[in-house]
Parts: C-alpha cells; sequence; structure tokens
C-alpha cells in the first residue's frame, strides 16, 4: 500500500512539474522586428549559412550591438543559434583563453606582456588556437558622450584642458573664463558644475580617462583607470549618471552616447584644435580611421589616439574588439565564427548599430577587418 | 477569593495573582500583545512590498500565451515580444536533475542516521559534515563545481554543471528535514512493527516512511524551491541562452534567475524592464506552485487510521 501511495505521490508531483512543460510545446518566436523580405538582402553576408551554435561571452558595453546584429543574422540564417553573455571583458578574454567560447568581446586588445612573468593574454590565447595566434577584431564603435543638461544652452563647446579641468574640479563654475573662451557670444549661467562619475569599475571610465590623460594638456592629474580619480558625485552604471543628470540643473558627466540621447540630454561638441566637432556616428568613426594599426597582419588591435587632430573626428571613443582565432577551431566552428562575424563586419550588420547610437567602422577599417575574417581557417 | 485579589494592594499580590488579573498585569499583557502584533506587521512590510512591486510590474505580460511557450531568441532589449519559455525549461531541467540526484542520497542518509547509525562514530561524523554542508554558501559549492568539473575534469560550462553544485546545496536541507521527519516516528510503532515479526528494512519502508512521507516530502519541496532561485551557480557553471536548449549536457542554458540578470542594467527600456519583472514574477511562482505542491502531498499522504 505504501508502495502504491509513493507511486501515486511521486506520479502527481512530477506531473504537476511537467504540466508546464507539456502544456505548451516552446517555440522560438517569430522576428518581428523588421519585415524586410530575407531575399532582397543576400549582400555581404558571408554568402552561405552553415549550421551549429556559437558561443561568445566578453564585454557589456557591445551587448545592445550584438545582440542587434544576432538578431539580424537570424532572419539571414536561421539555422545558426548565437549566444553571447555580456560578462565583462576581462571575463571574455579568460573564457575565450579557457576554450569556453569560440569567440570573445573586450574592449581592450589582448595584453602582449605577462604580469611578473606570467603567461600573457596574447601567448594563452594562442595556445587555446591550436597555437596558432588570435586576432583582435575592432567591431563596434561606441562613442562617449560629454552630456549636460543646463537651461538655455543648447550647444557647448569643449576642449581638452577645459573637460579636463572640469572633470578635476579645477574649473568649478560655468561662466568659468575656459569656458566662455570656447563658447563666445553665450550667456553662461554662474552656476556651480555638478560632475557625476561612475562608481562602479567600467571601461567607460577607463576610456574617458584615458582621453583626459592625453588631451588635457595636464589638467588631469590621475593614472587612467578602471575607477574614477576625478572629482564628483558617483552614481552606478551608465543609467545612474544619466538620470542623474537629468534630474539635476548645471550637471555634467560622460556616459555612453545611446544612454545620453535616450535621456534627451545636451551632448558636448569636441573642440581638437581643428574645429569644434559635433557627436555623430561619421565623427565618431573617423577617430578609429586615424589610429594606428598596432596588431601585424590580420591582428587588427588599433592604438587610438586621443589628442588626435583628424578634421572632424570626435576623439572620445570606446573601441571593441571580438577576438578570435586565426586558424585552429574545429572545421565547423570555423564557419560558424567566420559567417557570423562577417555578417557583423558587413556594411548591413554595421548600418543596425547606427540606430543604437553606436558608430558603424569606417569603410577602410570595415575592409580590413572583413579581409581579416576571410583568412580565417 | 477575588475580593480578596481585589481589596490586596499589588504588592503582595504574588500569592494571588492566580486568581483573577491585577491592572499592571493586564496592562503588560495588552503592551505585549500591542508590540508583537506591530513587529509581525512590520516583518510583513517587506514581503508585501516585494510582493506588490513584482506582481504590479509583472503580470502584465504573463497574460501573454507567447510568455509561456517562446523563447527570446532574436528580440533585442529594445523589442517588444518573446517569452520565458527557455528560461522556464531551463530552471525546470536543472532543478528535476537536482532532486533526481540529491534526493536517494539525503532520504537514505537521513534514515541511516536516524534507523541505522544512532550514536555511532560514523553517524556523528556525517551528521557534522551535513552541519558544514549547510553553512556553505551557494558561490562556493559553484566554484568548487567549477574546479572539478571544468579545471579538472576539462568539460564546458553546461546546466549538469550547474545541478551538481544545486544538489550540494538541496543535499543538507532535504536530509535535516527528512532526519527530523523520521525522529517524529514514535517509536511504539517500530516496536508493534518488530513484535510481529517483520524484519527491520520491511519496517521502515512499510511503517516508518509512510508515517513521514507527508513531512518529507514537503522537505523535498522546500529544498526545491531553495535551489531554483540560487544565481550564483547560473552564472559561473552556464552561460544564459536566449534560445531553447532542452540538453542540460551541451551547451549555454537560459534560467530564470540569469534571465532576470542579463535585462538588468537596461531597466531605462521599457520592454527590457518589463521583462526582467515578468521573469521575477514567474520564479516566484514557480516556487509558490511548489509549495503548494508539498502541501497538497503532505496532506493527502498522511496516515488516516490512528
Amino acid at each position: 500500500m505504501s508502495v502504491n501511495r509513493l507511486l501515486r505521490v511521486g506520479t502527481v508531483a512530477v506531473a504537476s512539474l511537467g504540466v508546464l512543460a507539456l502544456s505548451a510545446c516552446g517555440s522560438d518566436p517569430e522576428t518581428s522586428g523588421s519585415s524586410t523580405p530575407s531575399g532582397s538582402s543576400s549582400s555581404a553576408a558571408g554568402g552561405d549559412c552553415p549550421e551549429g551554435t556559437l558561443n561568445a561571452e566578453g564585454s557589456s558595453a557591445q551587448k545592445n550591438a550584438i545582440e542587434e546584429v544576432i538578431s539580424k543574422y537570424n532572419e539571414k540564417c536561421a539555422d545558426v543559434t548565437v549566444n553571447y553573455n555580456p560578462t565583462g571583458s576581462g571575463a571574455g578574454i579568460k573564457q575565450f583563453n579557457a576554450a569556453q567560447v569560440d569567440f570573445g568581446g573586450s574592449d581592450s586588445v589582448l595584453k602582449t606582456e605577462g604580469k611578473d612573468g606570467a603567461e600573457s593574454e596574447a601567448a594563452a590565447a594562442a595556445k587555446r588556437c591550436a597555437n596558432n595566434p588570435a586576432i583582435n577584431l575592432p567591431m563596434v564603435i561606441g562613442p562617449v558622450a560629454i552630456a549636460y543638461n543646463v537651461d538655455g544652452l543648447p550647444k557647448l563647446i569643449l576642449d581638452g584642458p577645459t573637460a579636463a579641468g572640469i572633470f578635476q574640479g579645477t574649473i568649478k563654475t560655468w561662466n568659468a573664463p575656459e569656458i566662455a573662451k570656447l563658447n563666445p557670444g553665450v550667456t553662461l549661467p554662474s552656476a556651480q558644475i555638478a560632475v557625476f562619475f561612475r562608481s562602479d569599475e567600467s571601461g567607460t571610465t577607463e576610456n574617458f580617462a584615458k582621453y583626459l590623460a592625453a588631451a588635457g594638456g595636464g589638467a588631469w592629474k590621475g593614472e587612467p583607470a578602471k575607477k574614477w580619480t576625478g572629482t564628483g558625485a558617483g552614481k552606478e552604471k551608465s543609467a545612474g549618471v544619466a538620470e542623474g543628470v537629468k534630474s539635476t540643473k548645471n550637471s555634467i558627466t560622460y556616459v555612453e552616447w545611446s544612454y545620453a540621447v535616450d535621456n534627451k540630454l545636451g551632448v558636448a561638441q569636441i573642440d581638437a584644435g581643428a574645429g569644434a566637432v559635433e557627436l555623430t556616428a561619421e565623427s565618431a568613426g573617423k577617430a578609429l580611421a586615424a589610429a594606428k594599426q598596432s596588431g601585424t597582419g590580420n591582428d587588427l588591435a588599433m592604438k587610438l589616439d586621443y589628442a588626435t587632430k583628424a578634421a572632424g573626428a570626435y576623439p572620445i571613443i570606446l573601441v571593441t574588439y571580438e577576438i578570435a582565432c586565426s586558424k585552429g577551431l574545429p572545421a565547423e566552428k570555423t564557419a560558424l565564427v567566420k559567417s557570423f562575424l562577417s555578417y557583423f563586419a558587413s556594411t548591413e550588420g554595421q548600418a543596425s548599430l547606427t540606430e543604437l547610437n553606436y558608430a558603424p567602422l569606417p569603410e577602410e577599417i570595415r575592409t580590413k577587418v572583413d579581409a581579416a575574417i576571410q583568412s580565417i581557417s | 477569593m477575588t475580593t480578596i485579589a481585589a481589596n490586596r494592594p499589588a504588592m503582595d499580590g504574588k500569592a494571588l495573582d492566580l486568581t483573577g488579573k491585577s491592572g499592571s498585569r493586564a496592562f503588560k499583557n495588552t503592551l505585549a500583545t500591542v508590540l508583537i502584533g506591530l513587529c509581525f506587521l512590520l516583518a510583513l512590510i517587506p514581503l508585501l512590498w516585494i510582493l506588490w512591486t513584482v506582481i504590479s510590474k509583472g503580470y502584465s505580460l504573463l497574460f501573454d500565451a507567447a510568455w509561456w511557450s517562446e523563447s527570446q531568441r532574436g528580440i533585442t532589449v529594445r523589442r517588444e515580444g518573446g517569452g520565458a519559455y527557455h528560461a522556464i525549461m531551463g530552471t525546470l531541467i536543472m532543478a528535476l536533475i537536482t532532486a533526481v540526484i540529491a534526493v536517494p542520497i539525503a532520504i537514505l542518509g537521513a534514515i541511516y542516521l536516524v534507523e541505522y547509525g544512532k550514536g555511532t562514530k560514523l553517524a556523528r561524523a556525517v551528521s557534522f559534515m551535513i552541519d558544514i554542508l549547510t553553512g556553505v554558501p551557494s558561490i562556493v559549492a559553484a566554484l568548487f563545481i567549477y574546479a572539478v568539473w571544468i579545471t579538472i575534469l576539462g568539460f564546458n560550462r553546461v546546466g549538469f554543471a550547474v545541478s551538481l553544485a544545486l544538489v550540494l546545496l538541496m543535499l543538507p536541507v532535504v536530509l535535516r528535514s527528512t532526519e527530523e521527519m523520521l525522529k517524529l516516528v514514535p517509536d511504539e510503532l517500530r516496536e508493534a512493527s518488530y513484535a510481529l515479526g517483520v524484519p527491520k528494512w520491511k519496517t521502515i519502508l512499510k511503517v516508518v516512511i509512510p508515517t513521514a512521507f507527508g513531512g518529507i516530502v514537503t522537505g523535498v519541496m522546500l529544498g526545491l524551491a531553495r535551489v531554483m532561485g540560487e544565481t550564483a551557480p547560473l552564472l559561473i557553471l552556464v552561460g544564459y541562452s536566449k534560445n531553447i536548449n532542452l540538453n542540460p549536457f551541451d551547451g549555454f542554458q537560459g534560467a530564470l534567475p540569469t534571465m532576470i540578470n542579463q535585462d538588468r542594467t537596461e531597466l531605462s527600456l521599457q520592454p527590457a524592464a518589463d521583462r526582467v519583472w515578468a521573469a521575477a514574477l514567474t520564479l516566484i511562482l514557480l516556487v509558490l506552485l511548489l509549495n503548494l505542491l508539498a502541501r497538497l502531498v503532505a496532506r493527502f499522504s498522511t496516515i488516516k487510521s490512528k
């Protein structure tokens, strides 16, 4: 009798657990986003579609970009499943080197020198790729905006030293002579400048500090790091600083462009010496075009020149790289990586980033990235 | 007597208090009742607050059939649509595997502790280890499995590894509750059974376990409910996937806690925020369902004739 009861109760338990599972056979949603017929857009998407699952992990800065691209890519290649885990650049490199994912995403390139005699990231990555070098592929440009909230100031021009002064705390009021000089004919309030910074460790902070150090002309004192060393009040994450500026008059912060746009904040123009440059997808792309390639051959590691005087270039950008094996993955994974990344680097894939307030790769870089992807074998 | 109690002052009322209430004692009683009532309300506030927030922000998506039957494939944070099927299935599959591994070990362990090992050194050692295991934080369990499964054995991150870590968390909960339930079974029942010449194993199987069955099932369900909300093992031992993956031995797998985590940073975007709250509510409902199930099973499986 007890065995009977055991069985009966067990069945009830299992059945109830399975109710959800059985009641509906799960499916993938119809991609409702864009209704472009997939036949018309067979342009640069690396040709044929393989089948399988591709796992990737890394930078959270490109999360929204890569999700958008995966969504678009699936309209074309429905049999490929791409997973991306935005756990951070460091985690991305670690998991790639541990062969847990097929490619990694990182805001900084693989380091070629190890700390304290330890194996360098690049060496570990080469080992993971069966002793073939891993390559850095710049894929997503995330412009960093200097966002502000001042009544009656639709346009604000800053240069490196002034920005450094504001974020260091040496320029304290909006009508300081340094700001007034850059914005002639504009009435600036005499109010104090309220600075907001990211209280969490962030690649955005590091990149922005690098810019201030390079273009600030000595006004910036700290070493560039993921932790903020300047003045101001801390807020958590991009959403936090954007919200802070939105709700505080006469405030300023640095934040990813999309957050500045979503919150309808003013975005400062940057004058690097060749006239004021507005932040647009194009002007951000020009800054990457002006960068020097620090990797060799198909390794497209770039060295950004934050103090660039290139005409029309907006210098504060964050570049996210995809880190992939140049050789050495199993054939079916290689096909998947090539297919997906070449769609990512196609004009179509890059164009879809613009509406999310990322900047597409400038054409000359894009063709190089595409060539590097095609060379993967 | 009562008149005496009323006439005497409270000073030497000690001997007479048994007969009636003095003013000060009644006051103290009321005061304590009110205080305890207030404390109860205070404890209730965060619970109700959480429930209200999650329900009010998350209920709308749950009425959508797609929520229960579709994945998030191809849905970005700015786009509405899709569902939590992949995450619900992931959570249920991992929980089921966890239960399949942990429950037999826990119940057999408890039987050993109560029926066979009473007072032996081994039983004391097992009991001590279970106490330690109870205090192991989920992140430590996760890192331990990471070290074994990935670093030493060289496997990939998969849902099954998460289940292994959850086993470590569920085992002590179920073992302890089962042990308590078995201890509650009166020795007279066992002795009566022995007196009829029934062997020990049969006594345990036919008398002890059926008597304690309701409590054991409740313990199992509570253990399941506890591990289903765990996030640390999921973050470390399996990647999140927006796609349906029903195979816990291969590839990334979604789960409700990681689904919440995925879009946590995008709360300024409405579609993402809605999904985060709806996923949280779904998780709460699943746990609630398990608890209700435990109650039902406990009710229907108690021995009726006494």
